[in-house]
């Protein structure tokens, strides 16, 4: 023991070297496992805006909603749809994986003053799924969004720099009066519409100013928030088997969304196996060259009479120490890091999520002693193989 | 048995060759030689004419090409490690032409480890060493390393490092090779006393530097093989 702490101190270089790599080793082992550990958290963060959104409805060949006013229709991604019933909803809400679940009325007319159909989204105003899918009171670039009053509606931003509209007008518009609250820019979103009200507001619209007919005045899309694009195909399954007429549109991005989950998945598990033929390969190098640089030491300890045991008892505590050292320096600096690509939100990161777990030290711990146990391995077979004369003989 | 029968070492038909990818060396060939306990010999030869091999054969350091090696009643050429190990710890003493120090130990550090396999504790060891560095003009040096001492110095250490564990056998290569007279001469007087003392067979390998009058008998090594 007294001569195992000697040789440490004695090579002091050989033993930084030794416990670097088994830093570094430790410190990147962890880093990739605080990756995959985060993978539930990390999809939810990376598809927030990529894809577990679906929009449900159900496409037809005639106009629903028909009006003898103006000409238009319940219209969801340029297709004619129906009106569903709001128990559809609650039926969706209750499917397993789903996290949020929201009605929308989708309308649109031609409009002789924009000479081009406009379209109105009525939406549920608090609801996650309708913030996701269609607009959200954090895309509001002018104004406010929308309150319970009745007049009020909200426009895209691009609508409003077409046609001169500005906060605060009053549009003549769907035959009535409303008051411009706010302009929103809601970006790449599934379900958009040129005018944003509240769903009821927009019920109301349709069957007192535009004197609309339609059974089970209710919506004509559900929009659906998945909990985890994992679990997206099992959640589509389930809504088309409620109605095989169900058309379930998933935002763009849904597929490779989905990919990048499983790359990352599968990435991380094969760096962590990369990463532990590394250190067991790098180890093994430290081990390999301490032994040519102390196979004479080695051959004079043998030639006094000292067992091959203990000799190897030696070698093995030397690497077991250096590794246990290079692990709790490298479990530091992989805390200190995943803390700070977590906290500084480093745009390269911003979707992934590092989180650390206590579970990580014994496998961190159990990989690097095996790590060092292995690269001992060599040296020690060498040790039991070779008499010290021949030790002496090809080494001096 | 008698003692000298337990330090006898018997040399049967020893053979050795090295071999290398190229060709085989045969450096010894078919040496019967026996040193009786309790004796002291110098076997002598020009450099090249195979005795650090032979000694290193008899000590069990190496395995001879055929032929036997026996110390007492162990056939040495044929001990498993862990017995050799045994033997080398506690009756085997070797003094390398080399010195073979270990250069990151200090000078007490170096004389340490060749008591460690006996388990003696850190005051019994001190006292084994620390005469024995007084006698030889090294306390002061006890803790430097081996590179800050003269090639005369080293010697002694190595010398020490091999009587402090009083072995029975000592195997010594061209002990008094590197020193000055006055060393030399220390270094033959304590193996002497060792001898008489311990009762302890003594080889030693020489060129010619060793004088040949202190030991009982010279045993010539020409071309592989012993003229007495
Ligand atoms: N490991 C080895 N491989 C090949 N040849 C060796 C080896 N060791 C020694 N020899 C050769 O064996 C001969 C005897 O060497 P050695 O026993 O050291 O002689 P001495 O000690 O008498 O000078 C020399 O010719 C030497 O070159
Ligand atoms: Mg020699």
């Amino acid at each position: 023991m007294k001569y195992i702490a000697k040789e440490l101190r004695r090579h002091l270089y050989r033993t930084l070297g030794g416990i670097s790599g088994y830093t570094l080793a430790s410190f990147f082992v962890l880093i990739i496992l605080s990756i995959s550990g985060s993978n539930k958290s990390g999809s939810t963060g990376i598809l927030q805006n990529t894809g577990t959104h679906l929009v449900v409805y159900i496409p037809t060949d005639k106009s629903s909603c028909k009006s003898d006013l103006v000409k238009g229709a319940v219209i969801a991604e340029g297709m004619n749809t129906l009106m569903l019933d709001i128990d559809l909803l609650y039926t969706i809400e209750k499917i397993a994986g789903v996290k949020d679940a929201a009605p929308y009325l989708r309308y649109e007319m031609y409009h002789d003053d924009y000479e081009k159909y406009i379209s109105i989204g009525g939406i549920d105003t608090t609801s996650l799924a309708t913030f996701t899918s269609v607009c959200a009171p954090s895309n509001i670039v002018d104004g406010r969004f929308l309150s319970r009053l009745d007049n009020e509606i909200l426009a895209e931003e691009a609508f409003t720099k077409a046609h001169g509209l500005t906060v605060g007008d009053t549009l003549k518009i769907f035959n009535g009066r409303k008051v411009l609250t706010g302009i929103v820019n809601s970006g790449i979103k599934p379900a958009k519409a040129d005018f944003y009200a509240t769903i009821g507001n927009v019920r109301y619209l349709l069957q007192e100013n535009l004197q609309c007919q339609a059974p089970g005045f209710d919506m004509n899309i559900v929009l659906v928030e998945v909990e985890d694009p994992r679990v997206q195909d099992h959640v589509i399954g389930e809504i088309r088997s409620l109605m095989h007429n169900f058309s379930v549109s998933t935002f763009m991005c849904y597929e490779p969304a989905y990919k990048v989950m499983n790359m990352i998945n599968k990435t991380s598990s094969g760096l962590s196996l990369m990463i532990f033929i590394f250190l067991v390969l790098f180890s093994a190098k430290t081990q390999l060259t301490a032994i040519f640089e102390r196979y004479r030491e080695i051959g004079i300890l043998k030639s006094l009479g000292w067992s091959d045991s203990r000799i190897s008892m030696q070698i093995i505590s030397i690497s077991v120490i250096q590794a246990t050292i290079g692990l709790v320096i490298g479990f530091i600096l992989g805390v200190v890091v995943i803390n700070l690509l977590n906290n500084q939100n480093l745009m390269l990161f911003d979707y992934i999520e590092f989180r650390f777990k206590y579970s990580f030290i014994p496998i961190v711990f159990l990989l690097s002693v095996t790590g060092a146990l292995i690269a001992s391995m060599f040296p020690i077979y060498r040790i039991f193989r070779t008499k010290a004369g021949d030790i002496f003989n090809r080494y001096m | 048995m008698a003692i000298e029968d337990l330090n006898r070492i018997v040399c049967e038909s020893l053979t050795k060759e090295y071999a290398s990818r190229r060709q085989t060396t045969k450096v010894l060939s078919g040496i019967n030689l026996t040193i009786e306990g309790n004796e002291m010999v110098l076997i002598k030869g020009r450099s090249g004419s195979g005795k650090t091999t032979l000694l290193h054969l008899m000590g069990g350091l190496i395995r001879p090409t055929s032929g036997k090696v026996k110390i007492g009643r162990f056939t040495v050429s044929e001990l498993p490690n862990h017995e050799l190990c045994t033997l080398l710890s506690d009756n085997i003493g070797f003094i390398f032409q080399n010195f073979n120090l270990m250069p990151t130990y200090s000078i007490y550090e170096n004389i340490e480890i060749a008591l460690a396999p006996k388990g003696y504790d850190n005051r019994e060891t001190k006292k084994i060493i620390e005469p024995l560095l007084e006698e030889f003009g090294l306390t002061e040096k006890s803790s430097t390393l081996p590179s800050e001492l003269s090639i005369g110095q080293q010697q002694k250490v190595a010398v020490v490092r091999t009587i402090a564990k009083k072995p029975s056998v000592i195997f010594a290569d061209e002990p008094t090779g590197s020193v000055d007279p006055e060393t030399a001469d220390e270094i033959i007087q304590y193996l002497k006393k060792l001898r008489k003392e311990n009762r302890s067979t003594i080889v030693i390998a020489t060129h010619g530097s060793f004088p040949e009058e202190q030991a009982d008998r010279t045993i010539l090594l020409e071309n592989g093989s012993v003229r007495v």
